[in-house]
């Protein structure tokens, strides 16, 4: 064999994903996405009443809008293990996905905080090191497309690299970067910019071969 | 090798988008062009591409360590001399490479010959890595390539293993960086940017024309975070006569490539090759410009710049007289004369090259571009391979 055995199921699985994955970061820095209350609490963005009624929103939501399940099993075959819960719905017993998280809007005071899942393996991003997404990888061996958008060469300026995962109740993902909370060290500062790249535009030249 | 006709997937395109190839088609023109294949044995493979590639990268070695002991050489190849102690320093130190590509003519019959070694910014790499790979599957999943066919290509999982290894610690934050505005620079740097990923490192793409100094000397991106490792598809000889060319010295950047590579990707390096090893079974007679020995050349041969890409400024000539050239904007720096290649595959009007790729200094891989002429620009063809079961 010559070829890789792997490569063409890596490459796909990584294009297949980013088609509905969130690949510019601006998608997620809009939002602010918190694991837990007190992670919410020491964010400082939020006073602690604004965090726990964002909390309590997303925890009632979830119940609300989350898939449910009959055993664990099944819930836990999406979601990885530990990923489930059990709750009582109108005297029922069924297994809801955890609360991996929540998330809100910044900036719209009054909107609802949203409820955020476990990932499942639709959601993962690519080589996520996370995990669930590898439990969620290898719980399930094949994934479905959805055929979309997701491009090398395209002009979205960063990736999700490194980025959290979750799913929302609709299965939807939410990848947050954990680069826009983090700043510049202060002891540099930028002294100028555009140093390189003049003899690519004057030549208009392949840069590339 | 033989080039076999074969009908395009009906849906081709929908294919090979489905990957995130983008630029399946350049300028209106097709690029990605499965409506033929090459067909090679597996000793083809191994004993006149594979077992060759990996010899011709020992003598680059062996190259480098006389280059950088010589002041006549460095100066033969053009490189400005305030940058040969960066270069000294970035072999000396061992700063590893990631991956090239030697350009090799071969018909089937005989040694494949190195027309240039693209050490610095090779492209082509999706659609060898990826493309092709797919390209294969589907071919043999609907009969048209007989089960048990082959391709020489482990590029994917190679570059993830040599992105791991390139620094230690590992993993490590590394910088991607091309220039703005050409969507197969992007393409490349993406997937670059997805292998990187699926090793584990903590991989940002910057574009070139945001690069920043901080004032303790460091490059930073367009986000002002610190540069400490740069993947940069951007010419070595540009970045030394570029401003912050000065700069690269105390910056403190890891680059992949590293700057030695800008002894190899330089065309002066086949009359180098030549100067050493001269009758190399893979190598084509060539001399600088200039060197009274151009004389013993045969008619047939070609003037190349010290630095082009894309086969910008080349020019076959057939004694004296001009049969192809491609315009561009080199030539400054000086030129190689080599012997044209008698052993470019043709067929049908139309002329391949072979792409022979290295990923950490390890042949892996194998693409195969056609052009209507016999200098290979950027108006060429990518058509995939399978080796035959």
């Amino acid at each position: 064999m010559k070829r890789s055995t792997q490569i063409g199921l890596a490459a796909v699985g990584v294009v297949l994903v980013a088609s509905f994955w969130p690949r510019s970061s601006e998608e997620t820095q809009e939002s602010l996405v918190y694991n837990s209350l007190s992670d919410c609490r020491a964010g400082g963005q939020l006073s602690a009443q604004q965090c726990e009624t964002a909390f309590s929103e997303a925890t009632a939501t979830r119940l609300k809008d989350a898939p449910k399940f009959n055993n664990q099993n099944e819930c836990e075959a999406q979601y990885g293990a530990n990923g489930c819960s059990s709750a009582s719905i109108g005297g029922a017993q069924y297994f809801v996905p955890a609360l991996a998280g929540f998330m809100l809007a910044r900036g719209l005071a009054g909107s609802q905080a949203q409820p955020l899942l476990p990932p499942t393996a639709a959601t993962c991003p690519p080589g996520s090191a996370q995990p669930e997404c590898q439990q969620a990888r290898a719980a399930s061996s094949s994934s479905s497309s959805s055929g979309g958008s997701g491009s090398y060469g395209s002009n979205s300026s960063s990736s999700s690299s490194r980025s959290r995962a979750y799913s929302t109740t609709t299965g939807g993902s939410v990848a947050v970067s954990p680069t826009s909370t983090r700043g510049v060290s202060t002891t540099t500062r930028v002294s100028s910019r555009g140093g390189f790249g003049s003899i690519a535009r004057s030549f208009s030249s392949h840069s590339s071969s | 090798m033989r080039r076999v006709t074969l009908p395009p997937r009906p849906d081709w395109a929908a294919q090979v988008e489905r990957l995130g190839f983008a630029f399946h088609t350049i300028d209106d023109e097709t690029y990605w062009d499965e409506s033929a294949a090459f067909a090679f044995t597996l000793e083809e493979i191994e004993r006149d591409i594979e077992a060759p590639t990996e010899a011709i990268e020992e003598l680059c070695f062996a190259f480098i360590e006389k280059a950088l002991a010589s002041e006549e050489i460095l100066t033969s190849l053009a490189i400005p001399a305030a940058y040969w102690d960066y270069i000294r320093r970035s072999w000396q130190s061992g700063e590893r490479n990631l991956y090239g590509r030697l350009d090799l003519a071969y018909d089937g019959h005989g040694p494949a010959k190195l027309l240039e070694y693209n050490a610095d910014t090779p492209t082509a790499l999706f659609e060898s890595s990826v493309v092709q790979w797919d390209w294969l599957e589907q071919a043999m999943a609907r009969g048209a390539l007989p089960p048990g066919s082959d391709q020489f290509n482990s590029l994917h999982e190679r570059l993830i293993a040599a992105f791991a290894g390139l620094r230690t610690p590992s993993p490590y934050r590394l910088h991607l960086t091309c220039v703005e505005g050409s969507a197969e620079d992007k393409g490349t740097v993406d997937y670059l940017t997805d292998c990187a990923v699926q090793a584990g490192l903590d991989a940002r793409f910057t574009y070139i024309e945001e690069i920043g100094l901080l004032t303790d000397g460091r490059f930073c991106d367009g986000a002002n975070q610190p540069i400490e490792t740069l993947f940069k598809l951007y010419p070595w000889e540009w970045l030394f006569r570029e401003r912050y060319g000065e700069a690269l010295a105390g910056s403190r950047c890891q680059f992949i490539e590293p700057p030695w590579k800008a002894l190899l990707s330089n065309k002066g390096l086949l009359a180098c090759l030549w100067e050493m090893e001269p009758g190399h079974p893979n190598l084509l007679p060539a001399f600088f410009e200039g060197d009274p020995r151009c004389a013993t050349l045969s008619a047939r041969r070609v003037r190349k710049p010290l630095y082009s890409r894309e086969g910008a400024n080349v020019t076959l000539m057939e004694r004296g007289r001009v049969l192809d050239s491609d315009d561009g904007p080199y030539g400054a720096e000086g030129y190689v004369l080599q012997d044209a290649a008698t052993n470019l595959f043709s067929a049908d009007g139309n002329y391949a090259v072979l792409g022979s790729w290295l990923v950490a200094s390890q042949a892996c891989g194998l693409c195969v571009r056609e052009d209507a002429s016999p200098i290979t620009k950027n108006t060429s063809r990518f058509l995939p391979h399978y080796i035959e079961p």
